[in-house]
């Protein structure tokens, strides 16, 4: 891990203009450029909140109103959206890129690590949109519109109740979430880009299975819903669950975090750069021959 | 795109200061699974063994003095792009060591890691990151970059837009501005119009006369010939021979040779699907090429001297048969044709019966065909009538390469020529030739 950080230190110059060149190259040649960060965010929104709200009737409780819910959802869909896309390219980013590898000597570990910043920063442009939208809403609660959802409760007690908006001081642990978010990413990151090149169909399954595990996170759904059905372990092993919560607290109810939530993250997170960064720098002398 | 490895890889202590590069035994094997999966299993299974090894570089000695022009030659699989790796450091040796002394600059390929979407500008300014230098050095050289490229207004269009030649010509200027110790360059020059190219060499011998390190990758004998005083054939991976250029020569164009008669007879066993047409009075049994030896070949080289012999049997009384000769380059261009008749001395070959058989030689003398590749078509022909009709007409009934070690004369043909240089200077005129 030392080893990786004095890498891209050295390279940092580099990295940075991987970073430059990957945000310029998102939307170049689209007309609305930097616009499509903000409109993805929501058409997802639009989609799920359909999907979920309106199709399959998803209950929070009598008190919670679309537009929480709405903002809800979208705090989980960007900061998911940053994870997934980070994973899922970082598993092809080898191959991508082989011209470099291959013809020149380059230091391949700023790959995942560009990606994962380049998305992060990417992050940072729907962040602001989930903070103004819970401004507008404390603001003016009248929007907020009608509760969700539109079926009548079967078991009152059951409820999925949601504490009212807020924005508060907590924003300021929204860097160390940022990091801690990078960290565990990019060790996944690592560990998938050098596993792929052993086995391509490790590309191909990602598609499947970051998919899964979207969808095994509570983004769209109340978590206390899964626990209802039994299924509580999945949230119990699933730090991405605990990070979207802890990111939960901060941006759209003004509180800190859940700091023992966050420190099993923090964590994992450690570990699994540890070991992702352990296995790509353990084969990076051979990736000219694999690719 | 190049690179640049920065400072000496590894120590030094062994290595004179007069020496650039100093590899010892150096070996790389590539290992070839026959399921990808089976590349997994090695990895989390150690100690079992599921691939085979294919040796693409075999114990190579080389010491390489700072200063000098080496070309690396051998046919395509050699092993002279695996050794250049092992020499960037790209790739890492199997068994041996490199040692390198200085900035390591690689023109493995011009141009790669560009991103289509981006300008010309913009690539330049990533490709030298990558290559490492830094924003002080990258403004400065800028400008001298987009200068050299020459690419004017498409400098500020995507790279996407551009043709290959114009991509490579970015990619070289990149590559040019670096200012390495030792330049490895792999056939990158190959490409480009011929100002471009001419402009390339320039700032080759530019670092030469700077007295850097350039190593010249190619299976073009010419080229190499050209830039190198000393040169290295490579074969399967190993080195066979290295010397100045004109011993290597010698070597590589045997090879040159033998491999040629090989590849062309692989060529000439499917070259019954050509047309043939033929009314069958006569027929053409056999086509032998023979070279200065007397024996049949499918290369040659120029200024050797060339014959073609038919063997041929009558079936049917013929009144007036001719036989005669076409060569083409393989582009289809008619480059001669000739037969027995139409001469200053015509030989006339009249009432041939049937059982009759026997040859016909046409010699070329020294053959005067430059570097190519070319075909041969036979032709019988009934005169007696008064346009000649096909007795037997065989389109490419061979194909054969030339091959011209000296490369003194370029295009298709050798001419024979002599040349004169006079010059005129205060009222005396000298004159110098250049015999045939």
């Amino acid at each position: 891990m030392l080893a990786l950080a004095r890498s891209l230190s050295r390279n940092r110059r580099l990295l940075g203009d991987f970073v430059v060149r990957d945000l310029r190259g998102r939307y170049i040649g689209s007309s609305m450029g930097f616009f499509w960060s903000v409109v993805y965010p929501f058409l997802n929104l639009f989609i799920y909140m359909f999907v979920f709200g309106l199709v399959l009737k998803v209950r929070f409780s009598d008190e919670v109103n679309k537009g929480q819910v709405a903002l809800w959802m979208l705090a989980g869909i960007t900061v998911w959206a940053a994870f997934g896309e980070t994973i899922s390219r970082s598993t092809n980013t080898l191959v991508e890129n082989q011209n470099l590898i291959q013809k020149v000597v380059f230091p391949s570990e700023i790959l995942p690590s560009f990606l994962c910043i380049s998305s992060l920063i990417n992050m940072c442009i729907g962040l602001p949109i989930v903070i103004l939208g819970v401004l507008v809403f404390v603001n003016f609660p009248n929007l907020l519109g009608d509760p969700l959802p539109l079926a009548p409760l079967t078991d009152p007690a059951k409820e999925m109740s949601m504490p009212p908006l807020g924005l508060g001081w907590s924003l300021l642990a929204l860097p160390l979430l940022m990091a801690l978010q990078a960290i565990f990413t990019v060790g996944i990151g690592y560990f998938l880009a050098a596993l792929n090149l052993f086995l391509r169909d490790v590309y191909h399954l990602m598609g499947v299975f970051v998919t899964v595990w979207m969808f095994a996170t509570p983004i769209f759904y109340p978590p206390q819903k899964v626990v209802m059905e039994g299924y509580g372990w999945i949230l119990a092993v699933n730090p991405m669950h605990w990070l979207i919560s802890c990111y939960r607290e901060v941006l759209i109810f003004g509180a800190w975090p859940d700091w023992l939530l966050l420190a099993k993250f923090a964590a994992i997170g450690v570990v699994l750069l540890f070991l992702g960064s352990r296995f790509f720098l353990w084969q990076k002398p051979q990736f000219p021959d694999l690719l | 795109m190049s690179t640049l490895t920065k400072n000496s890889r590894e120590g030094s202590a062994e290595t004179s200061a007069g020496t650039a590069i100093f590899a010892q035994d150096l070996s790389k094997a590539y290992r070839i699974y026959d399921k990808p999966i089976h590349r997994l299993y090695e990895l989390v299974l150690p100690g079992k063994k599921l691939h085979r090894e294919f040796w693409a570089v075999r114990n190579v000695y080389l010491d390489i003095a700072r200063g000098s022009t080496v070309g690396i030659i051998g046919e395509n699989g050699a092993g002279k792009s695996s050794l250049l790796k092992l020499l960037t450091g790209i790739t890492q040796p199997t068994t041996g060591s490199v040692k390198v002394q200085g900035r390591v600059a690689s023109l493995l390929e011009l141009g790669a890691g560009f991103h289509p979407e981006f300008s010309g500008r913009d690539n330049i300014k990533l490709n030298c990151s990558v290559l490492g230098m830094s924003d002080a050095e990258i403004a400065e050289r800028y400008p001298k970059i987009v200068e050299f490229s020459e690419l004017g207004d498409f400098i500020d269009r995507p790279v996407k837009t551009y043709s290959s030649g114009m991509y490579v010509r970015l990619g070289f200027s990149v590559a040019a501005s670096v200012d390495p110790d030792i330049l490895l360059i792999d056939e990158a020059l190959s490409v480009g119009d011929e100002h471009f190219r001419g402009k390339c060499i320039n700032r080759l011998n530019d670092f030469r006369d700077q007295g850097k390190t350039i190593i010249f990758v190619s299976h073009d004998m010419g080229a190499v010939k050209s830039m190198c005083q000393w040169v290295v054939l490579m074969d399967k991976g190993e080195i066979l021979e290295q010397g100045t250029a004109e011993k290597v020569a010698d070597e590589y164009l045997k090879r040159a040779k033998a491999r040629g008669n090989e590849r062309m007879s692989a060529i000439n066993r499917g070259t019954s699907a050509y047309p043939r047409w033929c009314s069958g009075e006569i027929e053409v049994t056999d086509v032998d090429m023979l070279g200065g030896d007397g024996q049949p070949a499918h290369a040659f080289t120029t200024g050797e001297a060339f014959t073609v012999r038919l063997r041929w049997k009558a079936h049917q009384d013929t009144k007036e048969p001719v036989f005669g000769l076409g060569l083409y380059r393989s582009d289809g261009t008619y480059v001669n044709g000739s037969n027995h008749e139409w001469r200053d001395k015509p030989i006339h070959l009249r009432d041939v019966k049937a059982g009759e058989s026997g040859e016909v030689e046409m010699s070329a003398g020294a053959l005067q065909l430059l570097q190519g590749q070319y075909y041969l078509t036979t032709f019988v022909y009934e005169h007696a009538k008064a346009s000649p009709t096909a007795i037997d007409h065989r389109e490419h009934v061979h194909t054969f390469e030339v091959i011209d070690p000296r490369r003194l004369q370029h295009g298709m043909l050798f001419l024979n020529s002599r040349w004169t240089v006079r010059r005129r200077k205060d009222g005396a005129v000298t004159s110098e030739e250049s015999p045939s």
